[in-house]
């Protein structure tokens, strides 16, 4: 634990120490909705469309994107955060000392993922003040229960993929350009942004990635008035990726961490 | 001395490809990315109208084919990725190399160092954008006058020059701000919501619409648009041409005089090398 610990305070310090960061990612993932909006304003003439109704059970697009944004900063957070966490180690020189150190691999990815979680609902919540604020988006309380559920077990699928792309990083070094291809193929294929059911290829693709799952139950608790027990087949299928995902993770990094440290390249950049 | 300078902003412009073809995969990926990230906003559109035409855009600008609209929107909006990444992206990168001193020794202005930065951006943009335009003709099939191509691409020339000033300004800012990806990253979202790239200007609320008239990019999408499809613009083709003159004018000095401020500040500070 003294390790998990020691993770999350490095990991505050830094934030601390790039406040820019931080603010970017309270104001940001929102400010990337809004063209989104005005595209629909332009489009439809209205704040509801009927052919979006048809896809989606809701014609209010202007909520559907916003909780997409939100729920796609854990995204970013598992990507960019867990994904190049080793990579950042190793521009700033310190990657051989983690490696190195007799504390398990284990341990430190979980401070890395804590860490990256905690920040991670701070700015998903503050999106969401700035959404209620600015957009009228309504929340009550009764329904945050179950989103926390949901987006926990979210977290753990989209955590495994995270920590399987840093056993990547290990590897390959230079993993940036192979996590933004990653985060542009999640885009395309779950309904962040769009209701993927309007093509049949990203309706395929979108099966086999926990986000479609993540966002059908949260839209359709927020928006639809769904009760809980109605979203079952949903956290089935959000429980199954996450048993892939994490194991995906774990093998993939465990794998990678071995082969790096025997071919000796874990300080190469 | 032209000579020279020129051979050093080839070289930069060398010197970047190879950079970049070192990582192969993630070379390959540079040429399809503009691809993936402009669908999710055409999908989006069919969503929204169940097809590919809107009875109020064509209201609003004349022409109703959401999918042109919207993807001659996103490539030309990919030049603000030469500005704001290309560009300003550049310097930092030399941090992280640990190269950044030695090329600020070296004996050249610093604008020729930034104007190989613009070199090798351009062409590798100009490049991601051909392939961006064939596959999504290829999906979609997008209609456009083909008489308008070459006024479209004098207008882009003179957008590239105000965007070009604006990456000095952002390349610059990153010498202190150190995790200089932050300062590209907000423009580039400032500037994509205010350019009307998906939408046509009379959606904006009306302060965001005047920011929008300061924008090079504003005149650079509508104008191309109007040239390419026909959309109706708030401003004459000749206005259009003496504004991006200006904004171009008004930014590059901008940009450099941020440039060679910061440029000074951080070496009597010591601070050039920093993390």
């Amino acid at each position: 634990m003294i390790i998990v610990y020691e993770e999350l305070r490095k990991t505050v310090k830094i934030w601390l120490t790039y406040p820019l960061v931080l603010v970017f990612w309270t104001i940001f993932p929102i400010m990337w909705v809004i063209p989104f909006i005005f595209q629909g304003k332009a489009f439809v003439g209205a704040l509801s469309s009927q052919a979006f109704a048809d896809l989606t059970g809701t014609g209010q697009y202007i909520p559907f994107v916003i909780i997409g944004a939100v729920v796609s900063t854990y995204m970013f957070s598992a990507l960019y955060g867990i994904g190049n966490a080793f990579r950042e180690e190793s521009y700033w020189g310190t990657l051989e000392y983690l490696i190195g150190s007799p504390a398990s691999k284990g341990f430190i990815l979980l401070g890395k993922a804590l860490s990256e979680g905690i920040f991670s609902t701070f700015f998903a919540l503050s999106q969401l003040l700035f959404a209620i604020f600015l957009f009228g988006v309504k929340i009550t309380l009764t329904k945050i229960l179950p989103i926390l559920l949901i987006m926990s077990f979210l977290l753990l699928a989209l955590y495994g993929l995270g920590i399987g792309l840093a056993g990547l990083t290990l590897l390959i070094k230079e993993s940036r350009g192979i996590i933004h291809s990653l985060d542009d193929i999640l885009y395309l294929f779950s309904p962040i942004r769009y209701p993927v059911e309007v093509n049949p290829i990203t309706k395929f693709v979108s099966l086999f990635i926990p986000l479609t799952y993540a966002l059908i139950a949260i839209r359709g608790i927020l928006l639809l008035n769904k009760p809980f027990h109605l979203l079952i087949t949903e956290m089935v299928a959000l429980l199954l990726l996450d048993i892939g995902f994490l194991f995906f993770g774990f093998y993939t990094f465990n794998t990678l961490e071995r082969k790096v440290r025997q071919t000796g390249t874990i300080g190469h950049h | 001395m032209i000579r020279h300078y020129l051979t050093a902003i080839n070289a930069e412009n060398i010197k970047e490809w190879k950079i970049e073809m070192s990582y192969l995969p993630d070379f390959i990926r540079s040429f399809i990315e503009p691809i993936v990230y402009v669908l999710p906003f055409v999908l989006y559109g069919i969503a929204l109208v169940g097809g590919r035409n809107s009875p109020n855009l064509a209201r609003l600008v004349g022409s109703g084919d959401i999918i042109t609209y919207v993807v001659l929107g996103y490539i030309v909006m990919g030049f603000l990725n030469t500005a704001c990444w290309g560009m300003g992206w550049s310097l930092r990168k030399e941090q992280w190399y640990g190269t950044i001193e030695t090329i600020f020794a070296a004996p050249v202005p610093r604008w020729v160092y930034i104007a190989g930065m613009a070199t090798h951006s351009t062409l590798h943009q100009g490049g991601m954008i051909g392939i961006q335009v064939i596959v999504i003709h290829l999906l979609f099939r997008i209609f456009f006058h083909t008489s308008g191509i070459l006024p479209s691409l004098l207008l882009i020339g003179l957008m590239l020059i105000a965007l070009y000033g604006m990456g000095m300004m952002v390349a610059a800012l990153a010498l202190i701000f150190k995790e200089g990806w932050i300062v590209s990253e907000i423009l580039h979202s400032i500037i994509s919501v205010v350019t009307p790239i998906a939408y046509p200007l009379s959606v904006l609320p009306v302060f965001l619409r005047e920011i929008a008239k300061f924008m090079p990019t504003t005149y650079g999408v509508l104008g191309i648009r109007h040239f390419l499809m026909g959309e109706r613009v708030f401003f004459t083709i000749p206005e259009a041409v003496f504004k991006l003159l200006l904004f171009g004018f008004v930014w590059v000095g901008f940009g450099i005089t941020i440039f060679l401020l910061i440029d000074r500040k951080v070496r009597r500070d010591g601070t050039l090398g920093h993390y």
